[in-house]
């Protein structure tokens, strides 16, 4: 898997490859080899022997000869906490690896074979799993005498199992991953799919094992000692120290906590260094994993000016910018923001994945991610009772009241969006309880109503459903009936219909469309990557581009008379529109080339200047204002649209 | 299209799931039945359908990933069907397989040099000294730069990572790719980018595809031939621009028909219900629950995947419907 520094680098092939340690490595690395080595290195250097009794002083204080002082026989304890140490772990290591080998082997083939192999692999473990360990522990011990060999032979046999079982199901897991089935489909033998594809992607969880039962033998190596089946004395271990200093607790309490704390640093520094390892050898571990963001979520401070809506407009958004804040830096993810949805009509924000429509909508629920805030602009939403509310100074339980009542939302995958366990109905009518105070039996009379409207076939039967025995189509159709049973002023659509088949696609479309025309309709703010599906329902369309707005205006003006570039390839960019094309004509689709820039690297001037065919100088420099194109209404952000058409 | 070599023929291919043996023993659910067809070399076939058609699984159990329960698979005119994964090793390298999710394709414990060079490693393609320019020839092939080598995938966009599944596939000089669904996750900017990509190293290589999607606007331009399918039984087959713009199953034509497009064409056929389970299909048509057009007798046998037109098969006992005016 890992491609040496001299194969990758043919320069580099005669240097002596110095193993290069990970910085985070650096430290539990030190930890680990201290303890190893120092029980092997340390005594020959004091000179004492462990086992030496000095009876006269027995129980006798630190001192400078002995400096962790004298045990009940008037034994160092420093030699006898060292020497312990190594059979302590050397009992520990060993049978956490011979545990760790076996139980993965056991898993990896299981999960791989399945069927006979998978079956055998299981059933061994729980066979073993149902063995209390003491019993087992006692069985061993009687057919092969006490002692470290049979220590580690016990330990093994006890802590495989959980590695069998572990792997099994990681392994289950990952087999069935796309990069599983490629390797496969690549003729790879078996072996090399185990070992080279699989292990490596499930090496996380096997660490974590690893450190864990290291730990624990450690810990029942010291009880078993204690009970008198491990080490033999008087040879020293860290459960016989804890053994013997245990009669003389409240005379000598010194006695019994050294071995302890050697056994608690051990095990601590032996977690400290899997985890780290853990995240090193995962290559998305440090960088890409959770962004260091600052956990405050600052408040905007209420705009001065008490805006009201306009009587027909439902949510308005005022130069909204949204940003989060990396390692200090802040990021603007959405910059100046402007969108109206009006009473019974539809909005479209339209953009592709990173151009912030998503943001633009969690911002107007207040349902931002931990660390993303709105730093300015404003946020107008007519609530239930006509007024207008700021949604950008509310927090906490004011946010949670406007939610559903207010506004209400409608997701891309509706499964995930009904909790499996309950039925529809009583999901359904569950906000109808929360908001208003309605009998039960009313409420399941308005849920099924409800259902009727989004044109669900019977719909007594399907109140009592539950998710999962719905289609993907009327699973949406129960989500939009949820979303419109407290009559919210706003319905929010996050890509309502992308998860669909294009026929159930359709039907979502025509019930959509058949809604907006109902009497008391709600705003819609549709939010949708298809200009497609936005063509069939949308008054108004604003296109995003890297957190901005570029273009935006009348659907039918910004569909059919598109100014700015973006918008352009990106109507072009449709199979869709191109029935004249074939590829076995050697026609090629237009496509817009290169990829959105990241938040943090979008050039300065126009975001879309790398890829716009038509770019000039002046894009580079300043970035265009979104200015009125043709008419009052639609607006471009582009230097071209001025004075001289695209 | 000429008369040319069939690098594939699948005929009669049915294939279930579950069922189990002996005391547990229940009706196997059948994803897949009777169904065939042939590719050409160099040719492009479109495999459309709903989710539950079963046109995934076609793709899996034509690369012998799944093991179907009856029909036979013809590569190359070796009949594959009954071969060990054993025998099929060296096959393997003939029949490669695209992805639909970019995010789960590709080994994320591997740099794109590693996720490459395991595909040349298996077969012993490329070894030694010829490793390097092969694995900068292959990402210019899908047009990334070559300083990509020793990313890992995590470090590149949706659009980026099938690019390196596509060189992953074609690493091997495959004969037959298999696209499951190979642009339904990316951005509509993106999608034509890899959707040119394809044609483009269909022109240049003669690979032949199974280009499996769910949308007929894509596989209209980029296939020779489209399959259409429903609940696991094809519909039926054509050229791909006749298939689009002059549908002869009713199933086609609604699936035509529901596409989003910018001019709003209001002529749809409305199917009613969802597609029935694959455990109960429907008796006879499996289409019949949901057609507007159906007849007591489209109950009682199953239809016959008919040639109509030269080149063109339908599988629906009725001729006497006007798809122009059906909407």
């Amino acid at each position: 898997m890992t491609i040496t520094s001299a194969s990758a680098n043919p320069s580099s092939a005669f240097r002596f490859p110095l193993p290069r340690i990970h910085p985070r490595l650096r430290l539990p690395l030190a930890i680990v080899a201290i303890v190893l080595v120092a029980p092997f290195a340390v005594p020959p250097l004091l000179g004492i022997d462990p086992n030496a009794m000095s009876v006269l002083e027995r129980f006798a204080g630190p001192s400078l000869a002995h400096p962790l002082g004298l045990d009940e026989f008037g034994r160092d304890r420093l030699a006898r906490v060292l020497i312990g140490a190594q059979a302590s772990l050397r009992v520990a290591v060993i049978s956490a690896l011979i545990s760790c080998t076996i139980g993965s082997l056991i898993g990896l083939f299981g999960a791989y074979f399945r069927g006979l192999a998978g079956f055998l692999s299981t059933k061994t473990a729980d066979v073993v799993l149902c063995f209390p360990p003491i019993l087992l522990a006692l069985l061993v011990v009687t057919l092969m005498g006490p002692g470290t060999t049979t220590l580690i032979w016990v330990l093994s046999i006890i802590y495989f199992p959980a590695f069998a079982r572990i792997v099994y199901l990681e392994a289950s897991r990952v087999s069935q991953l796309d990069y599983v089935v490629a390797a496969k489909a690549l003729g790879a033998r078996p072996r090399r799919v185990m070992f080279r594809t699989m292990l490596p992607n499930i090496s996380g969880p096997i660490i974590v094992q690893l450190s864990l039962t290291a730990a624990a033998a450690i810990v029942t190596e010291s009880g078993l000692s204690y009970l008198g089946l491990g080490v033999v004395p008087p040879d020293p271990s860290w459960g016989q120290m804890i053994r013997g200093a245990r009669a003389y607790m409240e005379r000598d309490p010194l006695g019994i906590i050294i071995p302890c704390v050697a056994i608690s640093l051990t095990i601590y520094s032996v977690n400290l260094l899997t985890d780290r390892l853990r995240d090193v050898l995962d290559p998305k571990g440090l960088s890409g994993g959770i962004p260091i963001l600052s956990p405050r979520r600052p408040k905007v401070q209420a705009a001065p000016q008490s805006a009201t809506l306009e009587a027909d407009t439902v949510l308005r958004i005022d130069h909204l910018d949204v940003a989060t804040n990396t390692n200090g830096t802040p990021i603007k993810l959405i910059e100046d923001v402007n969108l109206r949805v009006r009473r019974g009509r539809c909005t479209a924000l339209v953009g592709e994945s990173g151009s912030g429509k998503s943001l633009t909508a969690s911002s107007v629920m207040g349902l931002l991610p931990r660390g993303v805030n709105v730093t300015a602009g404003d946020i107008m939403l007519r609530s239930h009772n006509g007024e207008t509310i700021q949604v950008t100074t509310l927090s906490g339980e004011d946010l949670e009241a406007i939610r559903g009542r207010d506004a209400a939302m409608i997701f891309q995958e509706p499964m995930t969006a009904l909790n499996p366990v309950y039925r529809v109905g009583d999901q359904l009518i569950e906000a109808a309880k929360i908001h208003r105070s309605v009998s039960s039996a009313q409420a399941r009379e308005e849920g099924i109503e409800f259902l009727k409207r989004v044109g669900v076939n019977d719909p007594v039967r399907r109140f009592d459903s539950f998710p999962h025995m719905l289609s993907g189509g009327l699973r949406q159709r129960v989500m939009i009936a949820m979303a419109l049973s407290m009559q919210p002023g706003l319905l929010l659509a996050d890509e309502p219909t992308t998860a669909l088949d294009v026929t159930v696609q359709a039907e979502i479309i025509d019930l959509l469309i058949a809604l907006k025309n109902s009497a008391g309709a709600p705003g819609i703010l549709f939010i949708s990557h298809d200009l497609g599906v936005v063509a069939q329902l949308a008054d108004e369309i604003a296109v995003m581009y890297a957190g901005r707005v570029v273009e935006q205006g009348p659907a039918a003006t910004v569909l059919g008379n598109a100014r700015h570039p973006y918008t352009r390839a990106l109507l072009q960019s449709m199979p869709a529109a191109h029935e004249e094309l074939h590829a076995s004509r050697s026609d090629t689709l237009p496509s817009i080339g290169g990829t959105p820039p990241l938040p943090h690297e979008r050039p300065a001037g126009c975001a879309f200047r790398d890829r716009c065919p038509h770019a000039v100088s002046v894009c580079a420099e300043v970035r265009p204002d979104l200015t009125s194109v043709d008419g009052p209404d639609h607006l471009a952000a582009c230097h071209l649209t001025r004075g001289s058409a695209v | 299209m000429i008369e040319q070599y069939n690098l594939l023929e699948v005929e009669k291919l049915s294939l279930g799931f579950g069922g189990g043996n002996g005391l547990l023993r229940s009706q196997p659910a059948m994803i897949l039945r009777d169904v065939s067809f042939t590719i050409g070399q160099g040719e492009i076939i479109g495999l459309v359908g709903e989710s539950g058609s079963g046109k995934s699984t076609i793709g899996k159990a034509v690369l012998k990933l799944l093991k179907a329960q009856e029909g036979r698979i013809r590569f190359d005119g070796v009949d594959i069907s009954d071969l060990s994964e054993h025998d099929m090793r060296p096959l393997r390298r003939e029949m490669q397989i695209v992805f639909q999710d970019p995010y789960s394709s590709l080994d994320p414990r591997q740099t794109v040099r590693g996720i490459l060079s395991d595909a040349l490693d298996i077969h012993r393609l490329h070894t030694g000294t010829a490793r390097e320019p092969r694995l900068v020839e292959l990402l210019d092939m899908v047009g990334l730069r070559r300083e990509f080598l020793d990313r890992y995938p995590h470090e590149f966009s949706g659009g980026q990572r099938q690019r390196i599944g596509i060189a992953r596939a074609m690493s091997v000089e495959p004969r037959l790719i298999v696209a499951d669904e190979p642009v339904s996750a990316l951005d509509v900017s993106i999608q034509a980018q890899v959707i040119n990509l394809i044609a483009r190293l269909r022109d240049q290589t003669g690979v032949s595809v199974l280009f499996i999607s769910h949308d007929l606007s894509v596989v209209r331009f980029i296939s020779d031939r489209i399959i259409v399918l429903y609940l696991g039984k094809i519909m039926e087959v054509g050229p791909a621009d006749l298939v689009h713009h002059a549908p002869l199953h009713p199933y086609s034509k609604a699936l035509v028909s529901a596409e989003p497009r910018l001019d709003q064409k209001s002529s749809r056929i409305r199917l009613t219900g969802d597609i029935p389970s694959p455990l109960k299909p429907p008796s006879g048509c499996v289409f019949r629950t949901r057609c507007p057009f159906a007849l007591p007798a489209c109950a009682e046998g199953v239809p016959e995947l008919r040639e109509v037109a030269p080149g063109r098969s339908k599988a629906c006992i009725r001729d006497d419907i006007d798809m122009e005016t059906a909407a």
